[in-house]
């Protein structure tokens, strides 16, 4: 009889998460696998868990704006996981032990994680494989003593293996062999773990992104501004010269089939352009070192694509030290593209762009845009 | 000001937390430091909403320690000690707008008794730019007495700006409202200590500990300057020596409350009635008050009257009574709904402590004559101003519950509290509300939807369909709590439900639009009567136009009774159709309109001064 009310509770929620879906975004959509999600981890730990249902409808309901929507959504199922793994208290009066679930609660928590970082959005792209990576993290956790520290690595684990080539699912296997040698000696390390898996957690809308693009959340995400668009993609020594529009600070660049070079390849090169017919291209006040030339190489800004999940693993481009990218898509499937910021020669008012004249064939160096000040 | 508070979060668990309790407890807060450090470089929020979130998340861990915690050293004292360094926090949060309500009076009377002696306010009001309240827009009151030489006296009792007295001479307004905070720790000591004394548990003390002390409306009236806080104090002060028979202690107790406060006196009454043969000991305590404000005012009984102690239209005792249990904008459920099980144990009478039994009579008559009053929502003032007196005893009751409560049911309570402390400290000029029979959420959900958001929560302000519900599931809610277990998941399954269904039905268009509503789209015109009018919540709310003022809202297709008001004849245009409008004299008037079809639909003034108030569904 009780496991139909968890099947009952499991339905309503799903359901009223599905009624309530307002926006667009695949996670949103994802409401209801969500809540789906959550019952069964409140049923292996403590009903409480299941407060994090009607928080993610309030949260539909309340926050138009996507990405405050989104890491509400992620706060909420971090805290309610790191709730189900951490309480240890009794709940007398629905009679039912969380202690009960003894090491089983990790094994759920830790799945429930993993779904949430790479079944999103749907469909998932190789049950097969995802199953598998699943069933060897789950594993980790459970060779792991179940312990928090167990339930950081298995979760890392599933987020940090890219899946894509299958040959991938090496990764996961050498850390079971590894956790199989190791279990008696790792520390439990409970507010570190579960902080670390916290933050998984909370940005499972963008789990891709976390999990190609780690330093991109500990950077200071600087808003997409104004942007005048300029789409030019340069091959091999070609050249472009612009003018400057007002409020310009940076330029925009990326690469085009460049995913295989690694940091400090020269994709090409900045500096000031020719005066402009009716403006002087220098400020009289402006030294001749502001209008060196500036290569632009990788780490500047990478190939447009390199983070998508189907060319990460080839790719050998750094995050660039200033990304400008646009993050694109949801969950693991997220991405963000590999351009990146370009500080403008002072006072310039025009530059020129010049394309290193050793790119391959085929790969070209991308001015995308002029960013522009508030 | 944020060092400060980032300080006193990590100290905060030093004061009850040792060992392992301790260093757990601070490494969960490093941990939640580190994540919103990492949230702030990602979410767009406005700065001080992220940082009181945090703070407050701050406070919740700690408590959870405090709550849960092996090694913790609880004592009355720890309690107290804890709830002045977050009330010191507060006060700043509160003051971010100037002071309001009556709190700027009560200031002025304290400026009036240091600076000239006297209750007088008539050099106050004509040298306001002096006030540290920063309110020049003051002016007498309706209906405040006036002394025999045209002196104007304010109409609060005296006795908290005499209180408040070394305070502001200390720090002006900060120092006047942390003699109010000092009178909020002594309130936590006092029932903390009280709820030992009835025996209840140190577990269930230290797990109740946040709700009432740090949570609305204790946390906002301690911060605050209004006499409900002190009267709280001096209520279980008084319940306490009632107790013990010591009469230096109730008996101070007593008379400060009625001093603070003459309709405190009410309270006094019934004490004195369930004291019985002892009952003439307390009429002292009745009568000086009463000739403190005789001499002082001139009027033994200030604005209040005998009067009001008739008893009015039994509807208006209902009205009042699912009120301020359920009301959207001032009802306990919304406003603090830890108390909802004080209330609820009522219904466990014989099992209930003393302490709890004596406290529930001493405030019947009070309650009484509170509940058909107009004003029984508080009026101008944060939620349940009225009741806050009290609340210490339906905590006690909460208390002897709380072992009984659903996990559930106390989760889905913190989390509603949280966010109510966060809105509150965040946004504190939101803790009033014109009584229109909204809220700030459904508000909130009205203009992002533009739909009538408002209707899904009850109100008995202006009475909807929702409220005669919530009365319904409330009673409903009680008995089944009574007698029937439900598990905690299908409990919070179906309130999901309720929240989609809600939002689904509430997207649709309501049969009833209120033109002074957030859902109303205006270009033009004005709230009418506006915000700071005299006891508002009498009239009838509605929005002034002009020529070229419109309004669009959501609406039904139908035929509508557009109830207006205006002086000379009028044009209007509904919905494509035109109408001309007759001239009502000071009244409104019902007029026939048409909407064609369910949707957004807009009321274009063509000529003429309109004040439009509402639009009733006559036929489908």
């Amino acid at each position: 009889m009780r496991i139909f009310s968890w099947v009952l509770a499991a339905a309503l929620s799903a359901y009223a998460c599905h009624l309530s879906v307002q926006h667009a975004t695949p996670i949103d959509a994802a409401l209801p696998f969500l809540a789906v999600i959550l019952t069964v981890v409140a049923w292996a730990s403590t009903p409480t868990v299941m407060l994090a249902v009607p928080l993610l409808i309030g949260g539909e309901m309340l926050f138009g704006d996507e990405r405050v929507r989104l890491l509400w959504f992620g706060a909420v199922v971090a805290g309610a996981l790191v709730y189900a793994f951490a309480a240890n208290g009794t709940d007398e009066t629905d009679g039912k032990s969380a202690e009960a679930a003894g090491p089983y609660r990790a094994l759920y928590v830790a799945g429930a994680a993993i779904l949430l970082l790479r079944w999103i959005p749907f469909p998932v792209e190789s049950w097969i494989r995802e199953g598998f990576l699943l069933a060897f993290c789950l594993a980790i956790v459970a060779l792991l003593r179940s312990t928090p520290f167990a339930l950081f690595v298995g979760v890392a684990t599933a987020l940090f293996t890219p899946a894509v080539p299958l040959r991938t699912l090496f990764f996961p296997m050498l850390i079971l062999m590894l956790a199989a040698f190791v279990r008696r000696a790792l520390p439990r390390l409970t507010v570190p773990a579960l902080a670390l898996v916290a933050v998984m957690v909370l940005f499972f809308p963008w789990s891709g992104i976390v999990a190609r693009a780690t330093p991109y959340f500990f950077r200071n995400a600087r808003p997409a501004t104004e942007r005048h668009h300029i789409n030019q993609a340069l091959a091999a020594s070609k050249e472009l010269t612009i003018e400057v529009p007002e409020r310009a600070t940076a330029l925009i660049v990326s690469g085009a089939n460049v995913p295989r070079m690694v940091r400090g390849t020269v994709l090409g090169v900045l500096q000031c352009g020719p005066s402009h017919p009716s403006h002087s291209s220098y400020s009289s006040h402006r030294s001749p070192a502001d209008c060196q030339p500036r290569p632009i190489v990788i780490g500047d800004a990478s190939d447009w694509g390199y983070l998508r999940r189907e060319n990460f693993y080839a790719a050998r481009n750094p995050l660039p030290r200033d990304p400008a990218g646009r993050v694109r898509d949801y969950g693991y499937a997220a991405w963000i593209d590999g351009a990146g910021r370009v500080p403008l020669p002072r006072g310039a008012r025009t530059i020129r762009v010049t394309a290193d004249p050793r790119l391959p064939q085929g790969s070209s160096l991308q001015v995308e845009a002029f960013e522009l000040e508030r | 000001m944020t060092a400060a508070t980032l300080i006193v979060l990590f100290v905060l668990p030093l004061v009850m937390l040792r060992g392992r309790t301790l260093l757990t407890c601070w490494g969960t807060q490093l941990a939640l430091t580190a994540l919103a450090a990492i949230l702030y470089l990602h979410v767009p929020i406005e700065a001080r909403l992220g940082f009181i979130t945090v703070a407050v998340l701050h406070v919740v861990v700690a408590l959870l320690f405090i709550a849960r915690g092996t090694k913790v050293q609880w004592s009355a004292n720890r309690a107290a000690v804890i709830a002045a360094l977050l009330y010191a926090l507060a006060i700043p949060a509160m003051l971010r707008t100037p002071i309001d309500g009556d709190e700027p009076f009560y200031l002025l009377v304290t400026e009036s008794i240091v600076h000239d002696f006297d209750l007088d306010l008539a050099n106050q009001y004509a040298t306001l730019e002096n006030t540290a309240s920063g309110r020049t827009d003051l002016e007498p009151q309706l209906g405040d007495p006036v002394g025999t030489n045209g002196e104007k006296y304010s109409r609060h009792e005296p006795f908290l700006p005499l209180v408040m007295v070394p305070g502001y001479l200390a720090g002006g307004l900060i120092g006047a409202i942390a003699t109010i905070a000092l009178f909020g720790v002594l309130l936590v000591r006092s029932t903390f200590l009280w709820f030992s004394e009835e025996g209840i548990e140190e577990t269930t003390q230290r797990a109740l500990f946040g709700f009432f002390a740090l949570a609305p409306p204790i946390l906002f009236y301690a911060t605050r300057i209004w006499p409900e806080v002190p009267g709280a104090f001096c209520f279980v002060e008084a319940i306490r020596g009632l107790r013990d028979r010591r009469t230096q202690r109730w008996a101070p107790a007593l008379l400060a409350m009625v001093l603070l406060k003459l309709r405190f006196a009410l309270v006094a009454v019934m004490l004195a009635v369930r004291q019985g043969r002892r009952a003439l000991a307390i009429l002292p305590i009745l009568i000086i008050p009463l000739l403190i404000l005789q001499f002082a005012t001139g009027s033994a009984t200030s604005v209040h009257s005998w009067r009001e102690l008739l008893p009015g239209a039994p509807v208006r005792y209902a009205i009042g009574f699912f009120g301020l249990l359920l009301d959207g904008m001032s009802g306990i459920a919304f406003q603090a709904p830890f108390y909802l099980l004080g209330i609820y144990a009522i219904t466990r009478w014989k099992e209930m402590p003393e302490g709890f039994r004596v406290g529930c009579v001493a405030a019947t008559l009070y309650l009484v004559t509170l509940l058909p009053r107009a004003e029984w929502h508080g009026g101008w003032a944060p939620p349940l101003r009225y009741i806050v007196v009290f609340l210490p005893v339906f905590a006690l009751g909460a208390a002897k519950l709380w072992e009984r409560v659903p996990r559930g049911v106390i989760a889905v309570i913190a989390t509603w509290t949280m966010g109510l402390v966060i809105h509150g400290l965040t946004y504190p000029w939101r803790l009033f509300h014109i009584a229109n029979g909204e809220n700030p959420l459904g508000e909130w959900l009205s203009a992002l939807y533009r739909a009538d958001v408002s209707r899904l929560f009850p109100s008995y302000i202006r009475l909807n369909d929702a409220a005669t519900i919530g009365g319904v599931v409330l009673v409903a809610g009680f008995v089944l709590f009574r007698f029937v277990r439900v598990p905690t998941h299908l409990t919070i399954a179906a309130l999901s439900l309720a929240m989609a269904l809600g939002l689904t039905y509430a997207k649709k268009p309501g049969a009833t639009v209120h033109f002074e509503d957030a859902h109303v789209k205006h270009d033009g015109g004005e709230l009418h009567p506006h915000v700071w009018f005299v006891q508002r919540f009498l009239q009838r709310g509605g929005w002034m136009t002009r020529d070229g003022d419109s309004m669009t809202f959501l609406a039904r297709g139908g035929d509508h009774l557009l109830h207006y008001g205006t002086g000379t004849p009028a044009m209007i245009e509904v919905a494509g159709h035109a109408y001309q409008l007759p001239p009502t004299g000071p009244y409104t008037r019902a007029f026939r309109v048409h909407v064609d079809r369910n949707g957004m639909t807009t009321i274009r003034v063509l000529h003429g001064q309109i004040f439009f108030e509402r639009m009733e569904l006559e036929r489908p």
